[in-house]
């Protein structure tokens, strides 16, 4: 029975597709068998970002509304055969999800795939609250910026409030990423620190991940940034699939000018 | 030197705004948590007096004065 995980932020713009996407691809680099969902109806990005855009013939909707069977919908990336793909519905209004089609369709993709991951919608609205109805466990991505931090806190609420597990007694489980972390600025006293956002929070941080101007140039070409083994952005996600993965990997500190220094210096000499 | 000083604190100052923010977030999600139990318990009682169709509840906040407004809605007659 797989795992489903809910990709969500409260705030939009922050990054949230762009982790859905490398952290579908790197759990199937870790090979296991993923299926990544474009929950965000209306609003289809991830298949640019996982360079899919031209293969999709059927979305989820119709999966759920039985126009297509899962079979017919899901895309197999070329990337990597673990990683699988279905598209969000382009045209459809979000209104058109019932929790009964969602976790009839959740159900059938539990059976076929070790990790099922869900890129939520921006926002707390209807959408949003059938992407988080039925996860086990959840993945918050923050920018270090207060507007975002403060978003994912409501969004955790809802999360807290509304999903199947919690209402069943259970918790589910969430875990932190910090994305767009400048290191000279976090030194400089003019960005919050990973701490500081864990202290706000308090949910357990799953990794850290810099700016980086790879990550456009990667969505560009829609190959995920976790494919340039040398870019930090790339690299920190590698790190993140391989602890979702169930690697005991220590959190690597990206927000010491040292790395920074480090690197410039390695530059002068290359 | 002094510049220096004082961007040293914005992040500092992002995390208390932040901490009382989120804090008061909370508090007042804390008290909505309740309401679908709220409604489901007025609806009964009610019901067992009139004919009614359905309760809403809002929380409204007005300046300093905060407000729980109580919507019975009735069925129509017979």
């Amino acid at each position: 029975m797989g795992i489903v995980i809910a990709v969500i932020s409260g705030k939009g713009g922050v990054g949230k597709t762009t982790a859905t996407a490398n952290v579908g691809l790197g759990i199937a680099l870790n090979n296991k068998k993923c299926i990544v969902v474009d929950f965000d109806i209306g609003q289809r990005n991830l298949d640019m970002i996982l360079g899919l855009e031209n293969r999709v013939v059927y979305d989820m909707v119709q999966v759920m509304d039985g126009e297509a069977s899962v079979k017919q919908a899901v895309i197999k990336s070329k990337i990597d055969e673990n990683l699988n793909f279905l598209a969000a519905s382009q045209t459809k209004d979000k209104s058109t999800l019932t929790s009964e089609k969602v976790k009839k369709l959740i159900d059938e993709l539990k059976d076929n795939y070790d990790y099922v991951i869900l890129d939520s919608p921006a926002g707390i609205e209807s959408g949003f609250e059938h992407t988080i109805e039925y996860a086990d466990k959840a993945i918050v991505i923050v920018n270090p910026e207060v507007s975002s931090i403060r978003d994912a806190d409501r969004a955790i609420g809802i999360l807290d409030a509304k999903s199947q597990k919690v209402k069943d007694g259970e918790e589910v489980e969430k875990y932190l990423i910090v994305n767009r972390i400048s290191a000279d600025m976090v030194q400089s006293g003019e960005m919050l620190c990973s701490e500081d956002i864990l202290d706000i929070l308090n949910i357990p941080l799953l990794g850290k991940v810099s700016e980086d101007r790879g990550v456009i140039d990667a969505s560009n070409q829609g190959k995920p940034i976790i494919l340039d083994n040398k870019s930090d952005a790339g690299q920190a996600y590698a790190r993140i699939a391989g602890r979702i993965c169930g690697e005991n990997i220590p959190l690597k500190d990206v927000e010491s000018v040292s790395t920074g220094m480090f690197k410039k210096l390695a530059g002068i000499f290359k | 030197m002094f510049s220096w000083l004082k961007k040293k604190q914005s992040a500092s100052v992002a995390k208390d705004r932040l901490t009382i923010a989120i804090m008061s977030d909370r508090e007042s999600n804390q008290d909505f948590q309740f309401l679908d139990e709220l409604k489901a318990e007025i609806l009964e009682v009610v019901k067992k007096y009139v004919d009614v169709s359905s309760v809403d509840i809002k929380k409204e906040v007005e300046g300093d004065i905060e407000a729980l407004s109580i919507d019975v809605e009735l069925n129509h007659k017979g």
